[in-house]
């Protein structure tokens, strides 16, 4: 039996048995390499589940639906360990309950999906995997290509990327760590951040998005694939998460006790830069 | 005729230290660069990211942020999260090419007004060197003119 036939009759057992009331999952896409997100709530649902090499979206984002967990009953939810992670940011940031969480875990290997031990999220450790996660090759390397630059090179770079940014908030849509019932660029009173979207603009909504993800980010590169223009988030996130780990030693998501790094301090922190 | 380059620099300091300090420059009758405007706020924990933005926003050259050294902090641990906060802003903005000498950070207590005259005089010198921050305002100009139509 294939992981997509085992996972499809596990689904359907924890619906029929009434243990949680929805399971987020993956389904069919408009195009043979493309999955959507499906969410099931009977059995027969269920089995219209794919679990294959294509599934790679962070389902996760799902769980902070407003609303979604308020009735105290389980979701099950189809992740990767990059999910996993966010899951585990979530908690530690008191965005989910843990008991409510339940978690049918996979790998991909290679164009190869493998089932993940383990239902609930203490039964993941991926502590170890994290420390030892590194990006893609291309992202390392164009992010130390940005770091030899000179600070108006660099600037140019942004500029020209974010010129192209067209304010749709697809990467604050899909990413599960924005979570804000009201996101700072909707704020009007006082508007801190223009909303039209000219270079300034864009600029610094990138720059508050890249801040607020700082040592929270779980890598999982949805808002790059969500990006219409292509602006690669992923270097920023990648250099936030880079820095935090740096300074204090830190990486999100290694377990949910954590406490968030930038509301939590050492007295020896680093400090070389101040006067 | 240009007249010469003045720069605009904006101070975010937290009112029991810093401000303080900056009080007593003026007591004590220190005379320092003129080109600072001050915002006093209670805490360097309450400076928010965003304010050394819209200070960019609006025209800054350089951006100062100033506070209660380690363990003087008011409200205990105010400087400590701010600090955090500050090295990874530090680094986001060194990241997408703001020059680090724009945003300045430093401790001042209320008894230190000799060092926030010389720090003020200091950073107007090298912001004078530095030159106006048109990079980034050149930006600002854009939506002005498009705002125009």
């Amino acid at each position: 039996m294939g992981i997509q036939e085992q996972y499809r009759s596990e689904a359907a057992a924890l619906l029929s048995s009434g243990e949680v009331k929805l399971i987020i999952g993956f389904g069919a896409g408009s195009t043979a390499d493309r999955r959507r997100p499906l969410f099931a709530r009977t059995p027969d649902e269920a089995q219209k589940f794919v679990l294959d090499a294509a599934c790679i979206a962070n389902l996760s984002t799902y769980l902070v639906t407003e609303g979604l967990l308020s009735d105290g009953k389980k979701v099950a939810v189809f992740l990767k360990p990059d999910g996993i992670r966010s899951v585990n940011i979530l908690i530690s940031e008191a965005q989910l309950k843990p008991e409510q969480v339940v978690i049918l875990g996979y790998a991909i290997d290679n164009a190869e999906v493998t089932p993940l031990e383990g239902r609930k999220i203490s039964d993941f450790s991926i502590s170890e995997q994290i420390r030892s996660l590194t990006p893609p090759p291309h992202i390392l390397q164009e992010a130390e290509r940005i770091e030899e630059m000179s600070a108006t090179e660099r600037f140019e770079f942004w500029k020209e990327h974010f010129a192209k940014c067209i304010k749709c908030y697809a990467c604050r849509q899909v990413c599960p760590m924005c979570y804000c019932r009201r996101c700072i660029v909707d704020v009007n009173q006082p508007q801190w951040i223009s909303t039209s979207s000219h270079t300034l603009g864009n600029f610094e909504w990138n720059l508050v998005r890249a801040f607020h993800l700082a040592g929270r980010c779980a890598a999982c590169g949805a808002c790059d694939r969500a990006c219409p223009v292509n602006i690669p988030l992923r270097l920023v996130n990648y250099r936030m998460g880079k820095e935090v780990s740096d300074a204090f030693d830190y990486c999100a998501g290694e377990n949910s006790n954590q406490k968030p790094v930038l509301a939590s301090f050492k007295q020896d922190d680093p400090e070389t830069f101040i006067l | 005729m240009s007249e010469p380059f003045e720069p605009k620099i904006v101070a975010f300091v937290c009112t029991y230290c810093t401000y303080a300090g900056a009080d007593l420059a003026g007591t004590s009758r220190l005379k320092y660069a003129p080109n600072v405007r001050i915002v006093r706020l209670p805490c360097t924990g309450r400076i928010s990211p965003m304010f050394i933005l819209k200070a960019l926003q609006k025209g800054a050259d350089t951006v100062l942020v100033s506070g209660c050294h380690p363990g003087d902090c008011h409200f205990t641990a105010g400087n400590y999260h701010a600090r955090r906060r500050w090295t990874v802003f530090r680094a986001l903005l060194a990241f997408t090419g703001i020059p680090e000498e724009r945003i300045r950070f430093s401790w001042v207590s209320a008894a230190e007004g000799a060092k926030f005259a010389e720090m003020i005089n200091d950073i107007t010198d090298e912001t004078r060197k530095l030159g106006p921050f048109t990079q980034y305002q050149e930006l600002q100009k854009v939506i002005e003119t498009q705002s125009s139509y």
